[in-house]
């Protein structure tokens, strides 16, 4: 094992009872200490599954998982104290108070006295959450309630902080408080593992990712590469009208064109030579009397290299 | 140990503050306690010690009232009242109470009763040449509300006094006739009356109980001794629908998650969220006797009384039936997905096994069939077990069976509630 990584998991397997294909289909996680990893994938596609698995929530049918050193089989509590884990579930109770909450976890977590005390103000201040410790949690916001989860998996002071989709369902500025909370957090030493829908996040807060579908990887490495690596062959193209059901299927079976997605007056598709589908599509609008408002090709978004990875389907 | 307390800490706060939650545990028996005590007391009224009420207008003053008298006084089933020369003798009064239920019997004895009585002898026997001598009339009052059999206790105890009267009436005649006079006034053959017992009497009796299937019938309880052991219990398992619901939201809630993924052992979990509804149970348990003991006589039932019984079998049958529904509670937490479905189930479920179990209606009024399937609800062993100390006094001994079976119950509900709980977290 290499000895910068805190977490490696390999060809990690696990099929729920009853299901007809596995969550996880064969993963591997390499995970550098200090890393603001994050794990990328559509609804279904497995990252609660795996996070569960790196959290020791759950046992994998197959695969080894080594963290910090420790194996997961044999070392389970040692594992779970050095671990902070917020569900994706806001996972706190809703007719406690923000600090019975933190109390109640921080003491679940080994945490007692004094210590448990500081720990507890601690997290509240982190939150600003300080001026409404002691009223109940059904009272507040969605973003408060975020705030207080997020907070809550970090009472103990974790090597590792697990994030599952942290950020759904609240505004901009409660999201950006998270982030640049766990930018913080992430710079004095931590290591996050991020999972999320949302390619601007990732893209903003994670230095590596993994592209996770269907329960397998498609994608990892470095941000910058991979968007170096795929952009270049993505094509978007804004209309002043929706394209009819012909001209899409004409757009499809375009040479050199592996997937195309419509969504309204937009669409995106991916080939293998982007410069000659450019002109292909330029040329199709126009026999078809639709005019092109914008077209883009080599952006940088993480959105489109999504699309790129996992074509069309994914959003079926 | 201080994560055991901070749990209890925290369920114990989120139970208080589901304030439906606690009406539906502490309000609910309350009420059916109430109801069903005072509701049910005339339907049990017949069994334990109570007495039919008989008032007695003796307007004779002589041998027939103080014998009718003398002869219900005799017998446990009655409690005499006499109305008191002076007092209420109208016979439109007296029907009025005995139809409103005040009284269950009314007995009127007419002035010179005795003295008709005599000369109606004398003159079956002819001593007399008068004309026929009028019948003595008698008349006997009963509550409409009574049952056939209980009316016709009430007639023969009155036939046989009046028998009796009869036969010694005629006795003192003859002696008369052949010169043999014991005794001398009529006052003085009441005396004799008293004293002297029929050539056989018969009393009711149990069998003794090394006969077979003695003690196999279930005890007859009082409607509150009834009532408060049934109705706890019933509150005690409909526990099972806060408990699951509270647990059922803290998976979804993805609390249950985030505790699993910290290094509390699972054992701390679970029972710091049994240990405050257990605690719960008791404090149920316990109010329902107040109730019982207090309550409900101020309202005009009985109170219920634990005299004779054993408090230790009480607190062990209690602890080990609030195991057991606690035990319950968790296993349905388990197998329910959603707090809806554990509310509808829970709720079915308890119901069930309280009909079965003889909650609702007493055991003994079920017939013999129905009395057997009461042993598959585990409440039923519970009220089993709460007779047997309030109806026969019953002590330790007598409950370890039905505590153990409750006992297992607990265990067995909560080895399935972890196999299964392990299959889902597999
Ligand atoms: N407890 C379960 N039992 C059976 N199947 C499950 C269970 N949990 C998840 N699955 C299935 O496993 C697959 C992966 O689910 P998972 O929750 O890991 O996805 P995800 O990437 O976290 O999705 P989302 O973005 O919706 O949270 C899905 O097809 C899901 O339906
Ligand atoms: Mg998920």
């Amino acid at each position: 094992m290499a000895h910068d990584c805190i977490i490696e998991a390999q060809g990690l397997v696990k099929t729920y009872p009853g299901a007809d294909r596995p969550a996880v289909a064969g993963i591997d996680l390499r995970i550098k200490k200090g890393a603001f990893y994050g794990v990328l994938g559509p609804n279904g596609a497995g990252k609660t599954t795996t996070l569960s698995i790196c959290s020791g929530l759950m046992r994998p049918d197959s695969g080894l998982l080594d963290i910090a050193g420790l194996d997961i089989r044999k070392d389970l509590t040692e594992i779970k104290g050095i671990i902070g884990l917020v569900p994706q579930e806001t996972a706190v109770y809703p007719t406690l108070t923000a600090r019975e909450n933190l109390l109640y976890f921080g003491a679940m977590q080994g945490l007692s006295g004094d210590r448990l005390k500081t720990r507890v103000d601690y997290c509240l201040d982190v939150a600003r959450l300080t001026p409404l410790a002691d009223k109940r949690v059904e009272t507040f916001s969605g973003g408060l309630k975020r705030r207080l989860s997020l907070v809550a998996g970090l009472i103990h002071e974790p090597k590792i902080l697990f994030l599952d989709e942290p950020t759904v369902g609240i505004d901009p500025q409660s999201r950006l408080f998270i982030y640049e909370s766990l930018k913080k957090m992430n710079s004095s030493g931590m290591t996050i593992v991020y999972t999320s829908h949302y390619m601007e996040e990732v893209e903003t807060l994670c230095a590596e990712i993994s592209i996770i579908d269907r329960g397998v990887i498609i994608a990892e490495g470095r941000v910058d590469d991979m968007v170096i690596r795929h952009s270049g062959s993505v094509i978007e193209v804004r209309l002043n009208a929706p394209p009819p059901e012909a001209l899409r299927q004409k757009v499809s079976a375009l040479p050199h064109v592996s997937g195309a997605l419509f969504d309204a007056k937009t669409f995106t598709v991916k080939s293998a030579k982007p410069q000659q589908t450019i002109g292909d599509i330029m040329r199709l609008m126009e026999e078809s009397n639709l005019n092109i408002l914008s077209l883009c090709h080599g952006g940088l978004s993480l959105e489109k290299l999504f699309i790129s990875l996992t074509g069309a389907k994914l959003r079926e | 140990m201080k994560r055991l307390y901070h749990s209890i800490i925290k369920e114990t706060k989120v139970i208080i503050r589901d304030k439906e939650a606690l009406l539906l545990l502490f309000a609910m028996p309350t009420a059916f306690v109430l109801i069903m005590s005072l509701a049910m007391k005339d339907a049990f009224g017949d069994k334990g010690n109570a007495a039919f009420s008989v008032v007695i207008i003796d307007n004779d003053r002589s041998v027939v009232g103080e014998t009718v008298t003398e002869v219900f006084s005799f017998i446990p089933a009655f409690k005499v009242e006499m109305a008191l020369p002076g007092g209420i003798t109208d016979p439109v009064k007296i029907q009025d109470d005995v139809n409103a239920g005040r009284h269950k019997f009314a007995v009127i004895i007419p002035e010179g009763a005795t003295k008709g009585a005599v000369r109606r002898i004398r003159q079956q026997l002819a001593f007399t040449k008068k004309g026929p001598a009028k019948e003595v009339s008698i008349r006997l009052f009963a509550d409409p509300a009574l049952r056939p059999d209980q009316n016709h206790l009430a007639a023969s105890t009155l036939n046989r006094a009046l028998q009796g009267i009869e036969n010694r009436l005629l006795w003192e005649q003859f002696g008369e006739v052949s010169g043999v006079t014991p005794q001398g006034s009529l006052k003085e053959t009441a005396e004799v009356l008293r004293a002297n017992k029929p050539f056989a009497e018969v009393y009711p009796e149990s069998p003794a109980s090394n006969v077979q299937g003695a003690h196999k019938r279930p005890p007859m309880p009082t409607a509150v001794q009834q009532s408060v052991p049934a109705w706890s219990l019933f509150a005690m398992f409909m526990l099972i629908i806060p408990l699951s619901v509270t647990f059922i939201k803290e998976r979804q809630q993805g609390a249950l998650l985030r505790l699993r993924s910290m290094p509390a052992p699972a054992w701390v979990i679970i029972c710091g969220k049994a240990a405050p509804f257990c605690v719960i149970n008791q404090l149920q348990f316990v109010s329902m006797l107040l109730v019982g003991i207090y309550v409900v006589p101020l309202l005009g039932g009985d109170a219920l009384t634990i005299e004779g019984g054993s408090y230790a079998g009480i607190a062990i049958v209690s602890m080990s039936a609030s195991l057991a529904a606690v035990g319950y509670g968790v296993m349905a937490s388990v197998f329910c997905k959603t707090a809806e479905q554990a509310t509808t189930f829970g709720g079915t479920s308890v119901i069930i096994f309280g009909a079965l179990g003889g909650i609702m209606v007493p055991k003994f009024l079920m017939p013999p069939v129905m009395q057997k399937i009461t042993v598959i609800s585990p409440m039923g062993w519970g009220l089993d077990a709460f007779l047997d100390i309030f109806v026969r006094g019953g002590g330790v001994r007598d409950i370890l069976t039905a505590s153990g079976a409750l006992l297992i119950f607990a265990i067995a509900c909560a080895i399935t509630a972890g196999a299964r709980f392990k299959y889902l977290s597999r």
